[in-house]
């Protein structure tokens, strides 16, 4: 026994052994961290039992009774609060989608105008940046709807781009299509060209990648996107009206219109946004070593191949992960469409279904639930896309 | 004979003075075609900037100096005298104390005056030359100065907890500047100066502990008599608002997410599951929804999680839902730095027998908090333009307050004035921070690039 | 979280309805305190002003002083929570404050499945439109198809709607939950009417750069009836509330006010007696002295004084009252307290 014990290596105290340690720690928190749900969870039980407070989902079916402003799908005002729900989550996304888009394209404009060597631009472009970032967003959003939108002449004397795109403070108007029959084919051939144009750039990227062979894989496939649906549309007759706003009454009827409150929110979005975006596409340039252009062109590579296949990939890498965290911020900013009354989620559902209900619990748990699914979806793809992208550590 | 020898002067290559440059290169003239007009895109780009500009300011300088209104009893004279095309200020200046104080009594307002005066007083130190402490002083501007300010703020009944609590922080304001006073003059800390007088250059460690308490104990002491001599009327939270609330509250978030969003990084970096699925649950949760729905959820539901009876303050409430959501914004600010250290270092701490704590607060943090300043200062700008929103749960901040103004039967819909001032307000705070921040970038990242 | 919220939710509908440890208790709550959490709303003139020295006055604001004033003897014992309507009801309901007085409408779904109990009303309005002169609009039934301004989460909301429908016309809708948003919207043209209560249109049209230009629709389209709210479940608190407001508006009627009440008290009017307290104890039921109404008339006087104090027709609010819903019912008006006796 006592031979066996002094071979044995020095064994450090229980206290100190990681493993016990780990499960001790793991251990209290767990323990605590339960405790404190249960405690809360119990606490709100009884609460919600002696104020008569109702936590139920039953409110759903109700018919809401309100109007909302603007609706991307289908809404009457007989329609249930679901409805409501869904009606403001299809907003969010809009505001979200096409904020994304103006902002990408305003903080790439604005980010190379920053590095320009034009001094009244590079510095236009400092202080845009500057001012925009350093406001509330809020008071942004007020502003442009109240300094800019709100100031736009009445529908009578609308702004009018050819007949066809009409501006006035009630919002902006524009034609609408109405597919007829057979218009099925077109979408059919547009949906048969995007896999082809896929096709297309991937069989093109792997031959160049084996034999370093170029073909014009991105022109075939956007000549392919643009003209077989082209061709089938017309092949099937043109099975496509158009719906034409007019003045009638006190506004413009039919096309397709968005109020000035969404205008406002997507430019102030777009814009505040964009500003960020500015500062995140010059670091990613800027990270880019000058050796990397210049053994480019001692290699012999064309400054638009090497702005193509070296700079930007490696950019790339610098910009996205903080470029996706903007475009989330955009998303959960969007909730700030309650300044002016866009019906947003938060807005219509959180402020109007809660008041006009008096639900509040399962409506702030929808909200968080919507944001969390959002959230979380776009951070996996990102994770997923991280993996792929990272530098191996040696 | 010699023949007349007259040494050649040497040949020596003199230049010729070099040619003035092309006028069009140098002065202004140079300047603006290097830098405006160097080319024909160049060129337009310039005045259409110049354009945008010129039509920005002139609508923005006419409305708001040119045509405004700056003494009127009520809106109807203003809009009487210029109707809409101009600002109606004396609204403004009529609430201005309400603006920047709140609903807080105005016979108390010097008690804000004077935390301020305090926290610039504290502060002071970092910024003279030859202090030596920086580093102490500041961690007590942010870690004892609440205390005492709290109080100030608060006022009322103050039990003896919080009496030697409020006493400690008055010592610690002493000790800062009796510190900063000795340094400038001696170049030693206050402590050891004293040392050195009563105990002389060399003295025995003992007698130098009881020195450095009694030194202490004197500065309580004489901070628990002024403390307890000081009666301060109550002024209950709800109202507080204004400029001030709002600096109190991105203070408060500001001082806890720096500590809070170390420990959940270094917990989501922990090799133990448990405690990192917590920390990440917690921190994708607080990141994944809007900071109005923590606010609301905060706000309605915490009265409902907590036992009948307990009433937890309006304020507090708002200021737990800020801290948690900034704690998690910070967190993945932090985790970034902490990627951003190479592995070696935390090889060569382990290497260097360095515990888990030391390794992570001696070689880790300070590198990565260095790294870390621009993202930092970037979480709080954006910390302290997010507490606009508490005016949504009913928080007399700036914003309810321009809000209010317009519901003031005198300035009955007075709205687009108030909000341009504070819109004012905000910018210039945000803008001097990111200043600084970049400044602070500067100086600290030339040590890196040598 | 979604998860713990629905178990939660599933839970507490399980929980069978207890109201009595709760019940009984909001008086003691108070009288602990020592003030009133009384919830007004975001200010709005001549129902919870905020002056610019911090003071909150209102007709609604005086219903919160008279409780303070029939439980204290003194009406400046009232914390004021001013909450977005957004939260008013769950701000009651989860017991932060302990009665609500903001101009809320009393409808059969907030009375029935909100845990709230309405105690009575202290002013009658009704929903109207206000809309440019030139637009040369004279009745609400021309507004089909019109873009229309209305604050959110209130039951203009609902009317408005309502309204349309029922009426077969269409409409779009402007909304906010900010007033001054709504107005500046409507001014600026980007609305063809603005709606809201009527007592609102007066006095925001009053502030208008050229009030003339703008006129109020004849039409009345809802009843509004305004009125203090309190939490299901604490029948004694209700009561105090109600018969508070009853006995402003009794006291009117019997003609006391803030000047004659010390002569009132020798009254020997039996129904003077009654409700002053001099004869008969109604304020031990509810666990109030007996000259509660003394105390508010005191502090506060009868409902009369303070509709003239703060919405009358001499203030800038100007709402008149003659021959309207808030006169007394003597005169014609649905102002009717119950019998004090």
């Amino acid at each position: 026994m006592s031979s066996s014990t002094s071979t044995a290596p020095p064994r450090a105290s229980f206290l100190n052994d990681a493993g016990v340690r780990a499960f001790v720690y793991q251990a209290a928190v767990f323990l605590a961290v339960t405790g404190l749900f249960y405690y809360l969870i119990s606490n709100t039980i009884t609460n919600m039992s002696q104020r008569n407070m109702s936590a139920g989902f039953d409110f759903l079916d109700v018919s809401a009774g309100f109007n909302i402003a603007f609706t991307l799908i289908p809404y009457r005002e007989g329609d249930s609060y679901l409805r409501v729900f869904q009606v403001g989550i299809a907003n969010t996304l809009l505001v979200a989608v096409i904020g994304i888009v103006f902002a990408t394209i305003i903080g790439l404009i604005v980010g190379l105008a920053r590095l320009s060597t034009n001094w009244l631009i590079a510095t236009l472009a400092r202080w845009y940046i500057e001012v925009l970032r350093n406001t509330p967003l809020l008071l942004q959003i007020i502003a442009w709807y109240f300094g800019v939108f709100n100031l736009l002449p009445r529908p009578r004397e609308s702004i009018d781009w050819g007949g066809l795109f009409f501006l006035n403070n009630r919002g902006f108007y524009m034609p609408g299509p109405v597919p007829q029959e057979g218009f099925g084919w077109t979408l059919a051939a547009l949906l048969v060209a995007i896999l082809g144009a896929v096709l297309i750039v991937t069989w093109s990227n792997r031959r160049r990648r084996a034999t370093g062979r170029i073909f014009p894989g991105g022109t075939v496939a956007t000549a392919l996107i643009i003209l077989l649906p082209l061709a089938v549309f017309y092949g099937s007759g043109a099975p496509l009206t158009w719906d034409w706003p007019t003045l009638r009454g006190f506004n413009f009827v039919g096309g397709i219109s968005v109020p000035p409150a969404f205008c406002a929110l997507v430019v102030a979005l777009s814009i505040y946004t964009s500003c960020f975006i500015a500062e995140i596409v010059r670091a990613g340039i800027q990270s880019v070593a000058h050796g990397q252009t210049e053994a480019a062109r001692a290699l012999g590579v064309k400054p638009s191949r090497t702005m193509r296949f070296i700079i930007l990939p490696q950019a790339m890498r610098v910009i996205i992960p903080p470029l996706i965290s903007q475009y989330l911020n955009l998303t959960k900013n969007s909730s700030l469409a309650i300044a002016i009354g866009f019906p947003d989620l938060v807005s219509v559902w959180m402020n109007t279904s809660l008041n006009q209900s008096g639900r509040a619990i399962p409506i702030v748990a929808m909200t968080m639930a919507f944001y969390c699914v959002v959230s979380l979806a776009v951070s996996g793809l990102l994770n997923l896309y991280n993996r792929r992208m990272q530098l191996t550590e040696r | 004979m010699a023949p007349d020898h007259t040494p050649t002067p040497p040949l020596v290559f003199t230049p010729r003075p070099s040619a003035p440059p092309p006028p069009s290169t140098v002065g202004v003239m140079g300047w603006l075609r290097a830098n405006l007009f160097s080319s024909v895109p160049n060129t337009i780009l310039t005045f259409l900037g110049a354009y945008i500009l010129y039509v920005f300011l002139e609508a923005i300088i006419s409305w708001a100096l040119i045509n405004a209104v700056w003494e009127a009893p009520n809106r109807r004279a203003c809009l009487d005298a210029v109707g809409r095309s101009g600002a109606c200020w004396p609204g403004v200046i009529a609430w201005l104390p309400n603006l920047i104080y709140g609903l807080y009594p105005k016979d108390q307002v010097w008690r804000i005056d004077l935390g301020a005066l305090i926290l610039v007083l504290w502060a002071l130190p970092l910024f003279l030359p030859r202090v030596k402490s920086k580093i102490a002083i500041g961690l007590t501007a942010v870690l004892v100065y609440p205390f005492l300010v709290s109080y100030l703020f608060l006022g009322g009944e103050k039990g003896w907890i919080w009496m030697v609590l409020v006493a400690g922080s008055l010592a610690t304001f002493f000790w800062v500047w009796l510190t900063a006073i000795s340094e400038m003059r001696t170049g030693l800390p206050f402590l050891a100066l004293l040392v050195r007088t009563l105990a002389g250059p060399d003295p025995i460690p003992e007698r130098a502990r009881l020195v450095r308490q009694l030194a202490w104990a004197a500065l309580f002491v004489t901070a628990l008599v002024i403390v307890s001599r000081w009666q301060l009327v109550e002024v209950p939270t709800r109202l507080w608002g204004g400029l001030f609330l709002t600096m109190v509250i991105s203070g408060i978030g500001i001082t806890f997410s720096l500590p809070a969003g170390v420990m959940l990084a270094l917990g989501r970096r922990s090799s133990m599951p448990l405690i990192r699925g917590f920390c990440v649950a917690f921190i994708e949760l607080f990141r994944s929804v809007p900071l109005i729905t923590i606010l609301f959820m905060f706000n309605t539901m915490l009265p409902l999680f907590l036992p009948v009876g307990v009433e937890v303050d309006r304020l507090l409430r708002a200021i737990v839902a800020v801290c948690l959501f900034a704690a998690a914004y910070m967190a993945e600010i932090v985790r970034g730095g902490l990627q951003a250290i190479p592995k070696g270092q935390y090889e060569a701490a382990a290497a260097m027998g360095l515990g888990y704590w030391q390794s992570t607060t001696l070689i880790i943090l300070p590198q990565a908090l260095k790294i870390m300043i621009p993202a930092i200062v970037g979480n709080f700008i954006g910390l302290f333009k997010d507490t606009t929103l508490v005016s949504i749960i009913g928080l007399f901040d700036m914003l309810s307050m321009a809000r209010a103004v317009g519901e003031d039967t005198r300035w009955l819909g007075l709205f687009i004035e108030p909000f341009f001032f504070i819109t004012m307000i905000y910018f210039v705070f945000c803008f001097a921070m990111s200043q600084y921040s970049m400044n602070l970038e500067r100086r600290l990242g030339g040590g890196q690039r040598r | 979280m979604k998860l713990g919220l629905t178990l939660l939710a599933a839970a507490a509908a399980m929980v069978t309805v207890s109201t009595a440890a709760y019940a009984q208790q909001t008086l003691q709550q108070v009288r602990t305190r020592g003030s009133l959490n009384c919830q007004v709303g975001l200010p709005t003139p001549g129902f919870y002003a905020l002056a610019a020295n911090g003071t909150w006055s209102g007709l609604d604001v005086d219903m919160c002083r008279a409780v303070a004033a029939a439980i204290f003897d003194d009406p400046n014992r009232v914390q004021y929570q001013s909450v977005t309507s957004a939260v008013r009801f769950t701000s009651l309901a989860n017991g932060e404050s302990d009665m609500l007085s903001r101009t809320t409408t009393w409808t059969a779904v907030r009375d029935t499945q909100l845990g709230l109990e309405f105690a009575g009303v202290n002013f009658y309005d009704g929903q109207g439109f206000l809309v440019p002169r030139a637009s040369n609009i004279t009745s609400a039934r021309q507004l089909d198809g019109a873009t229309v301004c209305v604050l959110t989460g209130t039951t203009t909301e609902l009317n408005l709607a309502d309204y349309f429908r029922a009426n077969n016309m269409t409409f779009r809708a402007v909304t906010n939950e900010n007033v001054n948003v709504l107005v500046e919207t409507y001014l600026g043209g980007g609305c063809d009417a603005y709606t809201n209560d009527k007592s609102g249109l007066a006095s925001r049209r009053a502030a208008f750069p050229n009030p003339n230009d703008h006129v109020i629709l004849p039409e009345t389209i809802s009843k509004e009836p305004l009125g203090p709210v309190v939490r299901h479940g604490d029948q004694n608190w209700g009561d105090i509330v109600r018969w508070v407001l009853y006995g402003m508006i009794e006291a009117e009627e019997m003609g006391v006010t803030q000047a004659n009440l010390a002569e009132m008290q020798r009254s020997t009017n039996p129904g003077i007696r009654r409700l002053l307290g001099t004869e008969g104890n109604i304020g031990q039921g509810m666990g109030l002295p007996a000259d509660f109404m003394v105390r508010v008339i005191r502090h506060i006087g009868n409902y009369g004084e303070a509709y003239e104090r703060h919405v009358g027709a001499n203030t800038p609010i100007g709402i008149p009252r003659a021959n309207s819903l808030n006169a007394l019912w003597t005169n014609g008006g649905l102002m009717y307290a119950m019998p004090f006796r």
